[in-house]
């Protein structure tokens, strides 16, 4: 089985896959809890946007993937605490509005139908070099942010109005964590795939709070689940030839079932 | 910082929010030690004039010190302990042990780069032991009776060392036992710790003794007298707007 390590584009899928498994499940442990699971989901629609600008324009997609995600995730989340706006209602908005974009882009082009099915389900095929650097670079600046404030976000999270007059600067923190968020989806599109990167954000944090234990442990549960299920997924994807997205979400779902089943109250 | 004897300032504040004046003319003080109550029919403004004071309204005019300091100024946000309206009602499922809960009172202190120090270590104890809730560290909070949930969120309060302690309405979804059990809990922190008190209550048959100021808060602050003042048939028919007649009884 571990011959397929041996192929450098599994060594670049997995060295991906890991760590976008570490960020997506860390990061989505606090939009799970503040009932902002969607924003994954959203995000990663307006970052489809990028990539279709980015093939169309001849620039890079995964730039402009980032681009796009940051731009969107600091107006939905302005609208959402200046405005008061329901979080629901700003990322339904978001969520379509960026997808109608994006196929009116891709019906202009008409010529990238091949290549946009890779970020749309991911492919390990399509990791380079360059990606695992840019990646790094994200991811560890990324990781080092979600960990020096990882506390105050907790405490956001749990409760924002007892956050904010103990003096913790709630607002910046918030767009500091939607920017996170953005960066995120926008890198892991190459191996998830933009359709699907919405689960691991969401599934792993959500399978870990059924075990009912306090939210330091449920982290790191939720963590071992996301890289469980990243290796799995991949695996199955060389071994059976499958989109590496959908089969690392499968996997996901796996999870979730065991672990709803383990914990049935 | 400049000494001031006051914990509170509250001078000229008025609030609107659209066209509705929700507070007007409203002026305050309160002084360390003291053990205050605010009492009002519903729709009054008191949680409004708490939001205010804590800094998550901003008031439409005049001003407000805290420490002595103008509140757009004022960091030490941990001198303040704070337990919202409804606090205690948390989701069932949320991850949060009641140890954890307790630590964030420490959060801001901490700061950014600090890990959990013997001190942080010792406050979270004893807030945890002073308020009898040491034996369900490891209990997640949704787990908790509402009672119990009230003692965390105050626990958490005070493991900030607080030289306040701000309550609004404590005893929203708390069965009648509990609700004694706090008033007598609020009572000893004032004595024993010295920590100035400002709750919400609708109960004013059980804040009569004790307190060192009642206000009522009806849009404006309408009085701020002793309870022995307060209770009285026209003071309470002022405040609630209705004819009132005031029963003492033995409970």
């Amino acid at each position: 089985m571990l011959e397929m390590l041996n192929y450098p584009f599994m060594q670049r899928a997995f060295i991906a896959g890991l760590m976008i498994a570490l960020l997506a499940a860390m990061s989505g442990s606090f939009i799970v809890l503040r009932r902002y699971s969607l924003l994954s989901e959203t995000l990663a629609h307006v970052s489809l946007v990028g990539v279709s600008v980015g093939i169309l324009f001849g620039l890079s997609p995964l730039w402009m993937a980032v681009v796009a995600s940051l731009i969107a995730s600091w107006l939905i989340e302005y609208l959402r605490s200046v405005h008061g706006m329901y979080s629901d209602s700003v990322l339904a908005i978001f969520l379509s509005g960026s997808l109608a974009l994006a196929i009116v882009i891709v019906s202009l082009s008409g010529s990238f139908n091949a290549s946009l099915f890779s970020y749309l389900f991911g492919s390990i095929l399509s990791v380079s070099n360059d990606d695992l650097i840019i990646m790094g670079l994200f991811g560890s600046l990324s990781m080092a942010l979600l960990i020096l404030f990882f506390k105050e976000l907790y405490f956001i999270a749990f409760d924002e109005e007892v956050a904010r007059t103990s003096g913790i600067r709630v607002t910046l923190l918030n767009f500091m964590l939607v920017s996170i968020i953005a960066v995120i989806i926008a890198l892991s599109i190459r191996v998830v795939g933009t359709l699907l990167i919405g689960a691991l954000m969401v599934i792993p944090p959500v399978a870990a709070i059924r075990f009912g234990m306090g939210f330091f442990t449920t982290t790191l549960l939720s963590i071992g689940i996301a890289l469980t299920c990243v290796v799995a997924g991949l695996s199955l994807s060389f071994f059976f030839s499958l989109p590496s997205g959908a089969a690392i979400v499968l996997c996901l779902l796996v999870a979730f079932i065991f672990a709803l089943v383990v914990n049935r109250r | 910082m400049k000494f001031s004897p006051s914990l509170f300032d509250v001078r000229n504040v008025n609030f609107t929010r659209g066209d509705n004046e929700i507070l007007k003319s409203v002026n305050l003080t309160i002084l360390p030690g003291e053990y205050c109550a605010i009492i009002g029919p519903n729709g009054g403004g008191k949680t409004t004039l708490i939001r205010l004071l804590m800094g998550l309204e901003k008031p439409s005019s005049g001003t407000i010190k805290l420490f002595g300091t103008e509140q757009a100024k004022f960091r030490e946000w941990h001198r303040i302990g704070y337990v919202p309206q409804r606090s205690a009602l948390v989701d069932a499922t949320f991850p949060a042990t009641v140890r954890e809960v307790v630590a964030m009172g420490r959060y801001a202190r901490r700061g950014i780069f600090g890990f959990e120090s013997s001190e942080d270590v010792s406050a979270i104890e004893e807030s945890m032991e002073q308020m009898g809730v040491a034996d369900l560290r490891d209990r997640l909070i949704g787990h908790l009776s509402g009672g119990q949930r009230q003692r965390v969120m105050i626990a958490r309060a005070l493991a900030s060392h607080p030289q306040v302690l701000i309550v609004d309405e404590p005893n929203t979804g708390v069965d009648v036992e509990s609700q004694h059990r706090f008033y007598e809990l609020l009572r000893v922190l004032n004595k024993t710790k010295g920590i100035a008190i400002l709750f919400i209550t609708h109960d004013v048959g059980v804040i009569a003794e004790d307190i060192s100021k009642l206000f009522f808060v009806n849009q404006t602050l309408l009085l701020s007298q002793t309870p022995q003042e307060m209770l009285r048939c026209d003071s309470m028919s002022r405040l609630y707007g209705t004819p009132a007649h005031v029963v003492c009884h033995n409970h």
